[in-house]
């Protein structure tokens, strides 16, 4: 088993996988750096060398999710599985994973949770709460924390087990409902929202409606490609000379 | 232009916010609900900083940093434009209209951080070939090293996008605000609605989902026939 100081050190780099981000081989050279200080102890002068070069390879996945796949990564290198005759190889295991991984993590992290805790903050901030970012925070990173902690963790002790384990989470299944949850946040922000602004302009509620549609409108035109940006300044324009 | 230390100050978070988008933890305090804040929490007036928060956030939240994708720079808009109404003399929730004209003035000028983020990845494409040649020459350590000038770049990119929104936008709104402040003043409470509505459409237009939109109109209606007292 790799040290413990070996491990902490890995997973102080984990959030460091994106800093060399590039469109050639996107996080490859981040793999390397967090994976460095275990494969320095593995390996020695041009084993080491050949390590870091496969390693180099494309890489390309959530960077939270990262975490339990390179924790398998680690157990894999430290068991020699580099080559035919292991289970699966390094190279195999992660070509083969980065991609579902991505997948699951991009629709649960920046798809599900994402949108859920902003718009609660939102909600939180329109009502007047002044703590409405350290909630945003809170909730979004205590998952973000324990996909680390315990993904690295997790991938190091468990090895391709951890896919498996991975699967019994039915993390599309979650990032789902929390995309349900965010529609019905946004519903019920833009309920408060338009009620508030239709009573300040003393417009009667049943303009609400009216509102509602425009929402649905403006949804079209963005599904059509028009980009958020020309829509918020034309509706501001509009606005302006209407109001103004 | 005048020069305020309030725009080093709220260049120094623009740094610090900017490189947990991409490039380290990715904590989110990069997104407008939190950096907006943070911003008018530093020049001295959060609740400022939380309304432009408010008004940012749910513009581009559908936008995933997927693959190569790179969505608009949110982070930077939010810093720079809550520092511009700010250093301009913004103070209070009652200067709403400042407010919402330095952020209709960062929207566009914010385009340009695509365009520093681009850089920043070409930039780092020419890491891993040094990172490559120092694997060569049989130096793994080295290699390794190149990682974190990575940040150096996603830092630089972060700057320039706040100085592209910054140095422009300090010469227009001084330029703009006698024309279209009063304008602003007056449709103010209709486009503190408009910013929430079309990040709320654009979302929902992303997802395609109809159960989502089904339930974002039931949400809707249940709390506003509460509200309203029908």
């Amino acid at each position: 088993m790799l040290p413990l100081g070996v491990r902490v050190r890995v997973l102080l780099r984990l959030p460091l996988l994106q800093a060399s981000w590039n469109y050639e081989r996107m996080q490859s050279l981040g793999v390397l750096y967090i994976l460095f200080p275990a494969l320095r102890l593995i390996y020695r002068d041009e084993d080491l060398v050949r390590a870091c070069q496969r390693h180099l390879a494309y890489f390309n996945t959530h960077p939270f999710m990262a975490a339990p796949l390179l924790g398998t990564v680690l157990a894999l290198e430290e068991g020699g599985e580099t080559a035919v005759g292991g289970a699966m190889d390094v190279d195999e295991f992660k070509a083969m994973c980065m991609a579902p991984f991505a997948a699951m993590g991009d629709a649960l992290f920046w798809g599900g949770l994402r949108p859920f805790a902003a718009v609660l903050a939102l909600l939180l901030a329109v009502s007047g709460f002044w703590w409405a970012p350290l909630a945003f925070l809170l909730l979004f990173n205590l998952p973000h924390g324990v996909a680390f902690i315990a993904g690295l963790g997790g991938g190091y002790r468990q090895r391709l087990g951890m896919i498996e384990r991975i699967q019994g989470y039915r993390l599309p299944d979650l990032a789902v409902r929390c995309k349900e949850g965010t529609g019905l946040l946004l519903g019920a922000l833009s309920a408060i929202l338009v009620g508030d602004t239709l009573t300040l302009a003393e417009v009667p509620p049943i303009w609400g409606a009216g509102v509602l549609l425009s929402v649905l409108l403006l949804g079209g035109l963005g599904r059509l490609g028009v980009s958020t940006l020309i829509l918020i300044l034309f509706m501001s324009a509009a606005l302006m000379i209407v109001c103004g | 232009m005048a020069f305020s230390p309030d725009y080093l100050y709220a260049g120094l978070i623009s740094l610090l916010v900017g490189l947990d988008r991409t490039a380290v933890l990715q904590l989110l305090i990069c997104r407008p609900i939190v950096a907006a804040p943070l911003t008018g929490w530093v020049l001295g007036d959060s609740q400022l900083g939380l309304q432009a928060g408010i008004l940012l956030e749910l513009l581009w939240l559908g936008r995933l940093p997927v693959g190569a994708a790179i969505p608009p720079d949110d982070t930077q808009i939010a810093v720079g434009g809550t520092a511009l109404a700010l250093v301009m003399g913004a103070g209070g929730v009652e200067d709403l209209p400042l407010l919402l004209l330095s952020l209709l003035v960062a929207l566009p000028l914010g385009k340009c951080g695509q365009f520093f983020d681009h850089l920043a990845r070409l930039g780092n494409g020419r890491l891993l070939v040094w990172a490559e040649k120092d694997l060569h020459l049989g130096r793994p350590l080295a290699a390794t090293r190149w990682h974190l000038l990575g940040l150096v770049f996603f830092a630089l990119a972060s700057l320039g996008t706040y100085l592209g929104i910054v140095l422009p936008g300090s010469l227009l709104l001084p330029w703009l605000a006698p024309y279209l402040l009063p304008q602003v003043g007056e449709s103010a409470p209709w486009l503190f609605l408009a910013f929430p509505l079309v990040g709320t459409a654009v979302f929902l237009g992303t997802l395609r989902s109809r159960r989502i939109l089904a339930l974002y109109l039931l949400a809707f209606f249940a709390v506003y026939l509460l509200r309203e007292g029908f």
